[in-house]
């Protein structure tokens, strides 16, 4: 264990730790570019130059090792020159296009030069190297050498994360630039992390591309549902308008998220997102859909089924619950998903592509129900008439609902949701919309929390179901999310 | 230094507490400057704007109506970078940033809105603008107006004013228009 002193203050580290790292923890930070904790080191930027003593010359504090012993200075004019003079030789031949650089505002270059150089340049802007501008490389990103500093992160991260090594430095010292390898394309599912990692404007997002300025959005902590390994993430909007999610790194779960969780955000302003109920192949006032519903509902009384969803939070689960035993008053209603857990490609895709089947689980252990095979049974046995799921849950019972052809009620998000013949469709509010609480795979509880409001008339899902047991003459009292989670142990 | 002016604050004499003599008074300077107008016209103070105007005077620090600069092939020269937008303590412009498939400059707004009926005048705008693309100069002041959709400048309008030529929008200059109309 080397215990080393950084600006005065001595630190006790683990053997192998870095002087960055170390810095890190006593709360001193150092400036870097092509450093990234997830990443391996390469040392090649020279921005977290420090002063050791009795060494000769400044060292990289990301590629040092502590040892016992070391006095490292990161505040003395030393340091302070040398930042400020790797500062000018990177700038030497940027681009200065900050106006239409999409970077502009979480940019290394510009915080870092604000942060200690603040120095003019000597060289006029006639005399700087020109480079590729815009190209788009895949289906996600533009690069621009012009802009690019040579950090090789996202060489790195092709190489090291997704193992498919499609970018390379190409040439020689002054004349090296990113770009794709032959015959290869950038079309890994992780592409789009790089236009994150990228501490310049080089690397940017073909989504996120001219959308928004980034000093205007505002960051809501949410969790990816594309699928069982819940990442965090964060939803980034303004004026209600969702234009980006980013992953929020953690040690259990993700430091990246993938292209498709992603991008799962654009279902919230799709095209067919679900504004008003649905019956049959009609678009319908909600009041009216959840009247007409209910009608149905009361009419199949005691042959009606409830099937919870992994799509759905815990809570909307809960009130799906709820509907079934105090509402309904039937013995037809599972929360039982039987699904493979794991990471399936290495990194974070995982093979069960529903969010929440660790969650209802939960649900199941406090308010019991049939399993999913003895409701296929009884469906088929024709002792149900009605079934109320959600859209995508249908699909666990596909089969049997074909056969069996009952009244099917889905809840849905967006009109692609929608089952082959379902009955009537009631539309409910996303979980960029309404908090909900969720299971990964690893057991770990992840919430998520409105980060835009839900189109005019949309209710969250246990609102649907209170109202629905309304109509029928029954009352639930589900005013809050925290409400359906009664009984619930979490 | 501020100017400072010693104000009297005698108590009132008789005369003055029994009003009538002050009013006399106040109509007196009254009815004087209404004769003098009355038979020297010229003398009058007052313009009745919008139909009248005066010239303004030309300052630098000016601000007038904004208006969006071009560059010599006619394409506007804002990247819609947002420091406008950013800058502005009235939140009264709005831009949809947009993408030339083939061009240097790779940016452009294609929506480019200022609501008069919010702006402000105060020229945070031009000093935020990093490509001096966007100046109030155009020596127009925007006027009241019927409706509000009168009072929000489009991207082609705020294009198509050069300095010295006279706009067709804004209240004032409909006024005058329609005044001007009228005479004929």
């Amino acid at each position: 264990m080397p215990k080393l002193t950084i600006d005065g203050k001595s630190i006790e580290v683990a053997k192998g730790t870095t002087v960055l790292e170390a810095a890190a923890k006593l709360g001193v930070y150092i400036p870097r570019y092509c450093y990234h904790p997830s990443l391996s080191i390469s040392g090649n930027c020279r921005m977290c130059l420090v002063e050791v003593e009795k060494a000769p010359k400044l060292l990289t504090a990301c590629s040092t090792e502590a040892a016992e012993g070391m006095v490292v200075r990161t505040d003395s004019e030393k340091v302070k020159a040398a930042r400020r003079d790797v500062l000018e030789y990177l700038l030497i031949n940027h681009p200065l296009d900050c106006p239409i650089c999409d970077q502009a505002g979480e940019c290394g270059l510009q915080d870092y030069y604000m942060e200690y150089s603040l120095k003019k340049s000597r060289f006029a802007a006639a005399d700087k190297v020109t480079r590729q501008k815009r190209r788009a490389l895949g289906p996600h990103l533009v690069l621009d050498n012009e802009r690019c500093i040579l950090c090789t992160r996202c060489v790195r991260f092709c190489s090291e994360v997704t193992k498919t090594s499609e970018l390379e430095v190409m040439e020689r010292a002054d004349h090296s630039f990113i770009d794709l390898k032959e015959g290869k394309a950038l079309d890994n599912d992780y592409s789009m992390n790089i236009a994150d990692l990228c501490p310049v404007g080089a690397w940017t997002s073909r989504d996120f591309r001219f959308k928004q300025r980034v000093w205007f959005l505002k960051k809501t902590p949410t969790v990816c549902l594309g699928c069982a390994t819940g990442c965090l993430a964060e939803a980034q909007h303004n004026e209600n308008v969702i234009y980006r999610v980013m992953p929020r790194p953690n040690a259990e779960t993700n430091t990246w998220l993938c292209d498709r969780g992603r991008l799962a955000y654009k279902a919230v302003t799709a095209g067919d997102r679900l504004a008003k109920g649905f019956i049959k192949n009609g678009l319908i006032d909600l009041e009216p859909a959840l009247r007409e519903a209910a009608t149905r509902i009361d009419e199949a009384k005691g042959a009606v089924a409830v099937l919870g969803s992994p799509w759905l939070s815990i809570e909307d689960n809960a009130a799906l619950a709820a509907l079934a035993i105090e509402a309904v008053k039937t013995e037809n209603f599972c929360f039982d998903f039987p699904a493979e857990q794991g990471i399936k490609d290495g990194i974070l895709i995982n093979k069960d592509a529903a969010p929440n089947t660790a969650g209802v689980k939960l649900v199941k252990a406090a308010r019991g129900g049939i399993s999913l095979e003895e409701l296929s049974r009884r469906l088929l046995a024709g002792q149900i008439k009605v079934v109320i799921t959600e859209a995508r849950a249908a699909g666990f019972i596909k089969e049997a609902l074909k056969a069996a052809a009952p009244r099917l009620i889905t809840f849905a998000t967006n009109r692609g949701e929608i089952p082959q013949g379902a009955y009537a469709t009631l539309p409910y509010a996303s979980y960029f919309e309404t908090p909900g609480t969720f299971v990964n795979y690893q057991g770990l509880k992840r919430r998520t929390e409105p980060a835009v409001t839900p189109p005019e008339g949309v209710k969250p899902l246990w609102g649907l179901v209170n109202k629905l047991a309304a109509y029928s003459g029954d009352s639930l009292h589900l005013n809050s999310s925290e409400d359906a989670l009664k009984g619930v142990k979490l | 230094m501020i100017s400072v002016k010693k104000v009297n604050n005698r108590p009132l004499n008789f005369l003055e507490r029994i009003y009538l003599w002050e009013i006399g008074r106040g109509l007196l300077v009254t009815s004087r400057h209404f004769f003098v107008n009355l038979f020297n016209p010229k003398k009058i103070v007052t313009v009745s704007y919008p139909e009248q105007r005066l010239p303004l005077p030309g300052a630098a620090g000016q601000r007038t109506r904004h208006r969006l600069k071009v560059r010599a092939d006619g394409s506007p020269k804002c990247v819609a970078c947002f420091m406008c937008q950013t800058a502005c303590p009235a939140y009264c412009i709005r831009i949809e940033a947009a993408e030339y498939p083939d061009n240097t400059v790779e940016k452009y707004p294609a929506v480019f809105d200022i609501d008069l009926s919010r702006c402000v005048m105060c020229g945070m705008c031009v000093e935020a603008c990093p490509e001096d693309a966007i100046s109030m100069d155009t020596g127009e002041i925007p006027g009241g107006a019927g409706d509000r959709g009168e009072l929000l400048m489009t991207r082609g309008d705020l294009l198509r004013n050069l300095p010295g030529e006279p706009s067709v929008k804004g209240a004032a200059n409909r006024l005058a228009n329609e005044y001007l109309e009228g005479k004929e």
